[in-house]
């Protein structure tokens, strides 16, 4: 099938606004915090596939999602400059303007297009709305529901990576759920903006950071594809027993071996490099955030490794870094990115290759109808420029504990060699949504 | 400065009194008379004695002729007395609509919308204006085609809201009263302006399965007063038909009328107008005497129509693009005041107090004969009835009514609050205002209730109820959730 007879099988049928059950209360705002700023050059899209189900019709996912909206104000606001005592930054104001809604139809069942459909195809299930003029009349927020020829729905829920983190998108959902079930929201949300402010004695330094904050993509950008690998529960165990050190974790392992991969073809000869690693801080703090954060929590690091050392090296590389974490480094690079944040925000999700280790937010617990798991859940960040981005996701129900999902978004002609590449293919990962399936 | 004001009021507390006192004597101005009967009769009694009492009765003859003849007489008066009356036609008890939060259009989203649909930002502009000043509320429903960018006006969507509301009414009455659809003998659906092929009414009897010698009429394009046109058709069948009972549901579908287009005259339904629907029962058996809620008392309907102002003064029509729409003149409070004037004077005569009547009389007489400038008297309708029902079309609707009528906030409360939690629902709005009033307990047995609606035509129709027996709250209705928040302080201007 080529490209363009793919394009026409998700009809758009209408747009329209969802507004939250009960009324805002006038005047409520809702402010960003310095990591909220840092990455608004970046969009979030979590599409969840579910089976057909006598609860899961559009009508009735409508009214549970204006009521979940009641508890969500700042999903339902908008974006206003405060003139205030800020410096003209951006805030939401709570207007009770409601959450933008796209219903479209799709002519296939869902377990042919989860078996056929290409990367583009696939980022069609989760819209979202260009500013076009007045920034006052856009909605950050953006639902999608696209309903199979058999029944079944795929909800994509998309934002703007200023108002929220892929967590605080999954959180949203699994209340969502919740609420739609008529149980009791185990995650309520919490708005809680002096979150990150900057300690007493601040001391802003984030020297990864800095480096990122001056340098720039490639110019002109490549086309970015993606493509994504599943990994079952015995691949990974295979990987953990290939690799034999101990304390490794399944993301340490996944992780590493993608860089290895990703940068064999790149250079051609291996080295020293470093990985830009993206880690949810909310449970790694001292005081942990509640699991209902809303917001961005998403530190980012880098990990220097030698390539050249092998799997093994950069593995154990990746593992230190990853539990060696100071709260006082979250805490500096914060800081850091507070002084700077009247500044333009730059590129978090590259240039270089970008790893998002979330396989630590459970994923398929969004139950719409009870004890009925989503059949597949993406993530994607938008505007991902540079060498790439790796997610490393939970792996679907029923595949066991140590089961990963894996996304790269890479420049095109990488994404087709990794999708081929035999060092993967050998612990026999599931691809979905490659480029030329 | 202090001095001046102490005459002025014990003035007018003397003024009161007097006209207090004046009220009484002519409103109970047989009782007051029966007094000195009875005393006269007493008097006269205690002088004659016992004995020439009994002397007087044993005097009396008792013929057999005389009795049976006398009897006779009275029965035969009671006869056509009682086959004389008019049926009484009872309220047994209504349900209106109650819409889902998830229909809610806060003002943002309504404003938002508006920007994307309409290409004339002067429109929008206007649009916003109006939303300010109109005294809607942020809890207001539109159906769910009216949520689409642009709206999606098919007539499966026009159906489905028709389903929506209309089948929830008549549920919750079923709920409500134990009505067996079988036992429906007329049904009257008013709709104005979605009138599909088979009619509204076929579809009610469709989904019921109603019996199939039903009596059922369906009323469209007769405005927003067309509820009271129902109740009136109603009552003349229950007169005809002995034993039965009436469903009247009257309702205004949305969904089809959006209007595309930027006439300004014809922008205003759609930022007033809102989903809402009411099913009524009526009856005329005797054993629902006891368990009905209200008992018709009057209904007076008035068409002004013959006049070409008030004709076109509601007007559906194209604009110069081709998008239908309906417009709204100018001069609509004026053709509205000159047709409640037209309607007061005939309901006066039937419900007002004698006292009001005399003096309505002799300031007529005066006016015509001695003093041309002499101020007409408004008749004080507050001594004829506890509670208003004023149509809730709107803010300047409402304030007109309050100041011609001269009615306090208290009473315009209900049209007020039904205008801010519901918006304009056309002709099921005096529906809403009563039960807005029942579920803050105001509604007490031996109430009189007066619902005013007005409508295209231009038509202004009136109803009386009296209550029959007291609604303890809280009342099953869709003030059920919000009655304990209202009423609210409406501003005269919302910022935007």
């Amino acid at each position: 099938m080529t490209v363009s007879v793919q394009m026409k099988r998700i009809r758009v049928t209408g747009k329209s606004t969802v507004a939250a059950a009960v009324p805002v209360q006038p005047g409520k705002t809702h402010e960003f915090t310095a990591l909220d700023h840092a990455m608004s050059r970046h969009t979030v899209h979590l599409v969840i596939y579910y089976r057909q189900a006598p609860t899961l019709t559009l009508p009735k996912l409508k009214e549970s999602l204006s009521d979940v909206l009641s508890y969500y104000p700042a999903m339902t606001g908008r974006l206003v400059k405060n003139e205030g005592d800020g410096c003209g930054e951006w805030i939401v104001k709570c207007n009770d303007a409601g959450m933008r809604m796209v219903d479209a139809r799709i002519d296939v069942t869902l377990d042919e297009f989860l078996a056929s459909a290409s990367d583009d195809e696939e980022k069609q299930l989760a819209y979202l709305e260009d500013v076009e003029s007045d920034p006052y009349l856009w909605s950050p927020f953006c639902i999608q529901f696209t309903q199979f020829k058999d029944g079944s729905m795929a909800v994509g829920i998309s934002c703007t990576h200023m108002h929220a983190d892929p967590t605080t998108v999954g959180v949203f959902a699994k209340a969502w759920s919740d609420c739609h079930r008529r149980a009791l929201i185990t995650g309520p949300p919490f708005f809680h903006q002096w979150a990150f402010c900057p300690r007493k004695n601040p001391v802003p330094s984030s020297p990864h950071l800095s480096v990122k904050s001056t340098s720039s993509p490639p110019l002109p950008s490549p086309a970015m594809s993606s493509a994504t690998f599943i990994f079952s529960a015995s691949s990974v165990t295979q990987c953990l027993a290939d690799m034999s050190l101990p304390d490794i974790s399944p993301f340490d392992v996944l992780a590493s071996l993608l860089w290895l991969r990703i940068s064999s073809y790149k250079n051609g000869d291996l080295g020293p490099a470093q990985l830009n690693v993206a880690l949810d801080c909310r449970r790694r703090m001292a005081a942990p955030l509640p699991s209902g954060f809303y917001g961005n929590a998403l530190h980012f690091f880098g990990v220097k490794a030698d390539l050249a050392s092998g799997w093994g090296h950069v593995a154990s590389e990746l593992s230190r870094h990853m539990t060696g974490l100071e709260e006082d480094d979250v805490w500096s690079s914060v800081e850091w990115l507070h002084e700077r944040r009247k500044e333009k925000a730059f590129q978090m999700y590259g240039p270089e290759l970008t790893c998002l280790a979330w396989d630590n937010v459970p994923l398929y617990n969004t139950e719409f109808d009870a004890g009925v798991a989503p059949v597949h859940v993406t993530c994607r960040i938008g505007n991902v420029q540079g060498e790439g981005l790796v997610v490393v996701m939970a792996g679907p129900p029923g595949e066991g504990e140590h089961a990963r999902t894996v996304m790269v978004t890479l420049p095109t002609d990488l994404t087709a060699k990794i999708c081929h590449d035999e060092v993967i293919l050998k612990y026999k990962p599931k691809i979905m949504f490659g480029s030329n399936i | 400065m202090p001095r001046q004001p102490s005459p002025d009021f014990s003035t007018s507390v003397k003024l009161k009194y007097v006209k207090l006192g004046y009220q009484y004597l002519v409103n109970h101005f047989l009782t007051l008379l029966l007094i000195p009967m009875i005393a006269t009769t007493a008097l006269e009694l205690f002088r004659r004695g016992p004995e020439e009492i009994s002397t007087l009765y044993d005097s009396i003859e008792f013929d057999v002729l005389h009795i049976t003849f006398s009897v006779f007489v009275i029965i035969f008066v009671l006869i056509v007395y009682f086959m004389s009356r008019p049926r009484p036609v009872y309220l047994v008890d209504y349900a209106c609509f109650k819409p889902s939060p998830s229909c809610r259009v806060p003002f943002a989203t309504f404003m938002e919308h508006t920007s994307m649909i309409c290409e004339d930002p002067k429109s929008v502009q206007f649009q916003t204006r109006i939303l300010e000043r109109s005294g809607l509320g942020e809890e207001t429903c539109l159906p769910p085609a009216n949520h689409y960018i642009p709206p999606n006006p098919t007539m499966e969507a026009a159906r489905a809201e028709a389903q929506l509301v209309i089948f929830s009414a008549i549920d919750d009455l079923i709920k409500k009263t134990g009505l067996q659809p079988k036992h429906i003998d007329i049904l009257v659906v008013n709709c104005s302006l979605f009138s599909p092929t088979p009619s509204l009414s076929a579809m009610i009897v469709n989904k019921y399965k109603l019996r199939s010698n039903i009596k059922s009429f369906n009323l469209s394009g007769m405005g927003c007063s067309a509820g009271l046109l129902s109740i009136d058709l109603a009552r003349d069948l229950l007169q005809v038909h002995p034993g039965s009972n009436a469903l009247v549901i009257s309702t205004e579908i949305i969904t089809p009328n959006f209007y595309k287009g930027n006439r300004r005259d014809m922008l205003l339904p759609n930022c007033l107008f809102r989903m809402g629907a009411a099913a009524v029962l009526l009856s005329n058996r005797r054993r629902d005497a006891s368990r009905a809620k209200y008992r018709l008392l009057h209904l007076v309907r008035t068409h002004k129509g013959a006049d070409d102002r008030a004709y076109r003064c509601v007007y559906q029509e194209e604009d110069s693009d081709g998008h239908c729409g309906i417009s709204l003149s100018k001069d609509l409070m004026a053709i509205a005041g000159d047709a409640l004037k037209s309607n007061i004077t005939t309901i006066g005569p039937l419900v007002l107090p004698m006292s009001e009547q005399l003096l309505f009389f002799f300031t007529l007489v005066g006016r015509k004969l001695i003093k041309p400038n002499l101020r007409p008297y408004i008749p004080d309708f507050k001594q004829a009835f506890e509670h208003f029902c004023i149509h809730a079309g709107g803010r300047a609707v409402i304030d007109e009514l309050q100041k011609s009528l001269q009615l306090s906030a208290e009473h315009v409360e209900a049209s007020r609050m039904t205008l801010h939690r519901f918006g304009n629902t056309s002709s099921s709005s005096l529906w809403y205002e009563l039960n807005y009033i029942e579920s803050k307990g105001r509604m007490r047995r031996g109430n009189r209730v007066w619902q005013i609606g007005f409508g295209s035509g231009f038509k202004c129709n009136s109803a009386v109820w009296k209550c029959l027996r007291t609604v303890k709250t809280p009342v099953d209705g869709p003030w059920e959730e919000c009655a304990d928040r209202y009423p609210v302080d409406i501003p005269e201007i919302v910022k935007l």
